[in-house]
């Protein structure tokens, strides 16, 4: 159990010793970044039924929390730990000769962002989060186009405004409680953090986690960036990070901050992220453009359903989560062939109907059709609003349909181009690795209605673990049998 | 294995079937042969037509705690009679000639895609009318909006298309609608299932209620194209290929009745929605839906009358007719359902005859622009009859089928002491008849064209469906007992008293209907007409088509002359004022609020201060945190810090 810390080590560990080790070996070097994803992967099977039963913290070092760093290994954490191998190794930037540099930038990722969702304190949060914000403003720079340098500066000013106001929340909850340790910090929020201070700290966070969460209105990076970045790394960062930026937010927020304000400041900003990425998403006039606005609205959905109090909320968030995490890297890799105007893609149905089809069906499941896995999700979501009673979740029962709306004006808009008679297109092929893992991704969703009942209890289990504040604590700290005697002893 | 496991599976697999030969000339053949055993598969379920007790299917879903399973009752079984047998008629028309000539004109794969798109178009009809709660229903409603989708994306024309991405984004509103409705009920009740709803619905207050039956209403309302959502409909059904026309015309639209008579009729009960009064008004809810249906019987039909090509009036007309549906189910008591319920079945029949009879013109001819026809009676004498009969139907004249339905609509507005909606209807009517008129006139009377003098009438395999559907038209017209005995079931299944009737009609004792006996009159009539005119001396004479005048003017027939631009100038004259276009114009208006919107969120996207703004946002965000937070009395200073971990935890 304790090798999940390799999933942070190795990674690292390589990040530093490839470029040492490329100076004798370049095949050497590549290949020891990718074994160690493979590894990874290896570890992560490994423990995956010993997680599946129970939750474990880990503590490093052999010190106990609270003043040990620990890492909170559950089921929630330990899905998205394996995505984050798995997806580096799908989006590996294989198709272009690329320096040394890139591939250790790639490990620095996969190392901060594994760090990011096991961590169980704040600290840690931070340094990785900072860690991961540094990969990726050096990945997008190394892309090596005017653009993409500009990009990456406008994302590393916004990220780093960003960590400063991340770094003050975590100060302010620091001499609240005088602990860093989330589980730690659990049992005192009731007591410390149920004021004034407390939920300032936890705006702040909120928007400096934000930054990498797509969240409005810290997110007017996103369609620079991603327009101006190759796909890979667009699918990768649009799939896979901003989704582990949202689970930390979320963390944070169900063990520090059940408060009603904390999460209906959550909601109102996800709902403006929805309508505000939506309805420039039908404005855009180029496919991977389109495609930004639109991951911008659905991260707004993201966020709003995490914001519901109660298990159906949750349910809708991690399902949202994860339908996003499979749909969105489909569709930019989709995009590698068919990047620039819409317009390009006039007639293109003709010459390779069935990537026509596969782009159907994901934008199909994006919008919610039944019986494919985003109704279910948006289902969730609905039913979930119309649980609440507060103002802000009405606001959103009524702005997510209209939202779908214009969803689904544009992207069949583009359809209709795609499905014209005359035939003008100018775009490239995709490259082979790209169309399949679109492909795959399809497949996922086709699998995934064929097995509606398990994905759905596996589904409920997830929320249950997630938006469990006494099992988390119950975990880190097995010595405490409730929460309430955690809650004796601390005072 | 129940029957209906036997239906949707032999429907599903049949599917699979077509879709996989599509590209091979017997797709046409098995087609036919499918929906011949899909009929068989419903006359096995016939006891649900005469009160049988609901077949439930095997298969169910339990998906996130929520039971789906699919049944099908009274209702149900009537509706999916008449998908079926609407689609079987259908699939003979397209079989023979002119699936050689579509093959020719566009492709192979072209018209197996039609016949694909005809099959998902059943099968998703019949999972919807299967449904058995409300998430089923909500699968069952998407399924049949995209296949009415797949359906539209076939021709590839821009006009077409644009009808087809308009046709999207109002299905889409319509299914958002219907979500936030089902979200709305499961958090209002607790429960997704119709019994349990029906239980709870006691429990629920007027604005409760209220709310849901508008949201439910603008969802399925939007379906069924009633006013205002009336803009998408016409254009789409017409432009579809001919029998996918047909098809779509007579049947796809009631869907959205269906669901309704389900959700408002069965489930609220006309009762609890006729007890929420709109305030400020004299009005209930009830009122309100059945005045929605009287505008949708007016507005379209009139804007039928201005069409000038055959298939956009009928479609046209199409959403006028649901009108009297929606109008008839409203009056909610027995002799209105049942009219309303019963003018599906009515409507179904001579609106799929009508878009043969123009889908045949238009095969012989090439255009169903009224401007490049007429005449073509002495060409085209059956598919003329057919229309002729259609049409008598359509307007709702003795002695065929449409005239029981709506007779029924009038009788039970007339009892229920409605005279306004009374009126409502008989414009609606008005309007009907002088557009069929200008239908069959522009189609068929005045002198043939010069260029359709080679024209010959339709091929056996497109006239022996519409003969058939002629055949259905009259014969229930004559006995409309065999379909009200089906209404008279469904609608016990629904919670409504169900009509007393006989073969001949209803037994009323303010006056019924006997329509054997009308028929009677009316044929004794003509008989005696017919034996004046020809044996006492009445003198006739045999008049060629090219023989006539125009205006006093007399014309050689190198001048063909048919009356067709302008139609009914002197009513435009009237009316024309009242053609403002003034839904289009909303339309657009909302297209450039969002446009305009659009543009805001962009600009902000754009913002050339990007740290700026984070810093803005983050004291905003701390703005709001300070401004809503409401603090306790006791705990209003600033909470103590504690004095580290040790104090606490035990090692």
């Amino acid at each position: 159990m304790d090798n999940i810390v390799l999933l942070v080590v190795l990674p690292l560990l390589a990040a530093f010793l490839m470029p040492v080790l490329a100076r004798f070996s370049e095949v050497v070097a590549r290949v020891l970044g990718l074994s160690v994803l493979v590894f990874a992967i290896a570890i992560i099977i490994n423990v995956w039924p010993q997680v599946n039963s129970q939750a474990t913290s880990i503590a490093i070092g052999g010190f106990m929390p609270p003043i040990g760093i620990s890492f909170y290994v559950d089921q929630v954490s330990i899905l998205f730990a394996l995505a984050i191998p798995v997806m580096v190794l799908l989006f590996w930037p294989w198709q272009r000769k690329t320096s040394i540099r890139e591939y250790s930038l790639m490990m620095l990722l996969t190392a901060s962002s594994s760090g990011l969702v096991l961590s169980g304190d704040l600290f840690n949060i931070y340094v990785f989060y900072e860690l991961l914000a540094v990969a990726s403003y050096s990945l997008i720079a190394v892309q090596g186009r005017a653009v993409s340098i500009a990009a990456s500066f406008r994302y590393l000013l916004m990220g780093s405004v960003g960590s400063v106001m991340m770094l003050l929340g975590i100060a302010i909850i620091y001499t609240q409680t005088g602990t860093l340790n989330l589980a730690h910090l659990s049992l005192l929020a009731p007591l410390h953090l149920d004021n004034m201070a407390g939920l300032a700290a936890f705006a702040l966070i909120l928007v400096g986690m934000g930054v990498k969460a797509e969240l409005f209105p810290v997110n007017n990076w996103v369609p620079e960036v991603y327009g101006s970045v190759s796909s890979n790394l667009a699918a990768l960062m649009a799939g896979l990070l901003s989704k582990l930026a949202v689970i930390v937010v979320v963390r944070i927020m169900v063990l520090l901050f059940p408060q009603p304000e904390a999460m209906q400041l959550m909601a109102m900003l996800g709902i403006l992220g929805v309508i505000t990425g939506e309805l420039v998403a039908w404005r855009a006039r180029d496919f991977v453009r389109m495609l930004s606005f639109s991951s911008i609205g659905q991260l707004g959905l993201i966020f709003l359903a995490f914001s519901i109090p109660g298990d159906t909320g949750m349910m809708a968030g991690i399902a949202l989560a994860l339908h996003h995490m499979v749909v969105k890297p489909a569709l930019f890799m989709l995009a590698t062939g068919w990047s620039g105007s819409l317009e390009n893609l006039s007639g293109v149905a003709r010459r390779s109907p069935l990537t026509v089809l596969l782009f159907v069906l994901l934008i199909l499941s994006l919008l919610g059709i039944p019986p494919l896995p985003g109704f279910w999700a948006k289902y969730l979501l609905m039913v979930g609003l119309a649980g609440q009673d507060s103002a802000v979740y009405t606001l959103g029962m009524i702005a997510v349909p209209l939202a779908m709306i214009v969803e689904i004006a544009y992207l069949f808009r583009l359809v209709m181009i795609m499905y014209r008679k005359e035939d003008t297109v100018k775009v490239k092929a995709h490259s082979k690795w790209g169309l399949a893992i679109a492909a795959s991704a399809g497949a996922a969703l086709i699998a995934i209605v064929l097995q509606l009942q398990p994905a759905g209890d596996k589904l409920t289990t997830l929320a249950q673990q997630l938006s469990d504040r006494n099992y988390y604590i119950m975990t880190v700290f097995p010595q405490f049998h409730t929460a309430e005697t955690g809650m004796q002893s601390i005072k | 294995m129940s029957v209906l496991d036997d239906l949707l599976l032999f429907t599903a697999l049949a599917s699979v079937a077509i879709i996989v030969v599509r590209r091979f000339a017997s797709v046409s053949k098995l087609s036919v042969i499918v929906y011949a055993l899909a009929t068989v598969l419903l006359v096995k379920m016939s006891a649900l037509g005469y009160g049988g007790e609901p077949i439930y299917s095997s298969f169910t879903l339990n998906v996130l705690g929520q039971n789906l399973y699919w049944r099908f009752d009274s209702l149900s079984w009537f509706f999916a009679l008449i998908t079926v047998v609407i689609a079987l008629f259908t699939s003979v028309f397209m079989s023979g000639a002119w699936a050689e000539k579509y093959c020719q004109e566009h492709s192979t794969e072209a018209y197996g895609l039609l016949q694909a798109a005809l099959v998902l178009n059943v099968l998703s009809m019949l999972v919807l009318l299967a449904s058995g709660d409300l998430l089923s229903l909500f699968i069952g409603w998407e399924l049949v909006s995209w296949a009415s989708f797949m359906m539209m994306f076939l021709n590839q024309d821009k006009v077409a298309r644009k009808a087809a991405i308009k046709y999207i984004v109002y299905a889409m509103a319509a299914a958002m609608s219907i979500l936030m409705a089902i979200a709305m009920t499961y958090s209002m009740t607790g429960s997704l299932d119709y019994v349990q709803i029906m239980q709870a619905v006691a429990h629920l207050s007027n604005t409760q209620i209220a709310l849901l039956v508008t949201l439910y209403g603008v969802g399925f309302g939007i379906k069924m194209g009633v006013i205002p959502f009336h803009l998408w409909q016409a254009a789409a059904y017409a432009e579809t290929p001919g029998p996918g026309a047909v098809f779509m015309g007579a049947i796809s639209a009631r869907m959205g009745l269906y669901a309704l008579i389900v959700i408002v009729v069965q489930i609220f009960s006309l009762t609890r929605v006729a007890a929420i009064e709109i305030p400020y008004t004299f009005l209930n809810m009830q009122n309100i839906l059945a005045w929605v249906g009287a505008l949708t019987t007016i507005i379209p039909t009139y804007i039928a009358l201005k069409q000038n090509d055959a298939r956009y009036l009928l479609a046209w007309h199409g959403v006028g007719q649901g009108g009297y549906m929606l109008l008839g189910v409203m009056i909610a008591d027995s002799i209105g359902t049942a009219g309303g319920i019963m003018h599906v079945f009515n409507y179904a029949t001579y609106q799929a005859a009508l878009f043969m009879a123009v889908t045949a013109v238009m095969f012989r001819t090439g255009t169903s622009n009224f401007s490049k026809l007429g005449g073509l009676v002495t060409q085209m004498p059956l598919t003329f009859m057919v229309m002729v009969v259609s049409i008598i139907g359509l307007a709702g004249i003795p002695p065929m089928n449409g005239f029981v339905s709506k007779w029924l609509v009038y009788r039970a507005l007339l009892l229920d002491g409605e005279p306004l909606l009374f009126v409502a209807a008989v414009i609606g009517t008005l309007g009907t008849i002088l557009s069929v008129y200008k239908l069959v006139h522009n189609t068929f009377l005045g002198q043939l064209r010069l260029e359709h003098q080679d024209v010959k009438e339709a091929p056996l395999s497109m006239l022996l469906p519409m003969l058939g559907l002629v055949l259905i038209i009259f014969g229930t017209g004559v006995m409309p007992g065999v379909v009200l005995d089906w209404v008279a079931a469904a609608q016990n299944a629904v919670g409504i008293a169900p009509i007393t009737h006989n073969l001949g009609g209803i037994e009323l004792a303010q006056g019924g209907l006997d329509m054997i006996w009308v028929t009677g009159v009316m044929f004794y009539g003509f008989a005696v007409g017919a034996i004046v005119f020809y044996f006492l001396g009445g003198k006739s004479k045999h008049i060629h088509q090219f023989d006539n005048y125009a205006g006093g003017h007399f014309l050689t027939s190198k001048v063909r002359y048919h009356y067709s631009n302008h139609f009914y100038a002197g009513l435009m004259h009237l009316i024309g004022g009242w053609y403002k276009d003034f839904f289009k114009k909303l339309e657009q208006a909302l297209v450039s609020l969002v446009s305009f919107l659009s543009q805001l969120s962009e600009n902000f996207y754009r913002s050339a201060q990007p740290a700026v703004l984070v810093a803005a946002v983050a004291f905003i965000a701390l703005w709001f945190i300070m401004s809503s937070f409401s603090m306790p009395a006791d705990t209003g200073t600033v909470a103590p810090i504690t004095q580290g971990i040790q104090g606490g935890l035990p090692k």
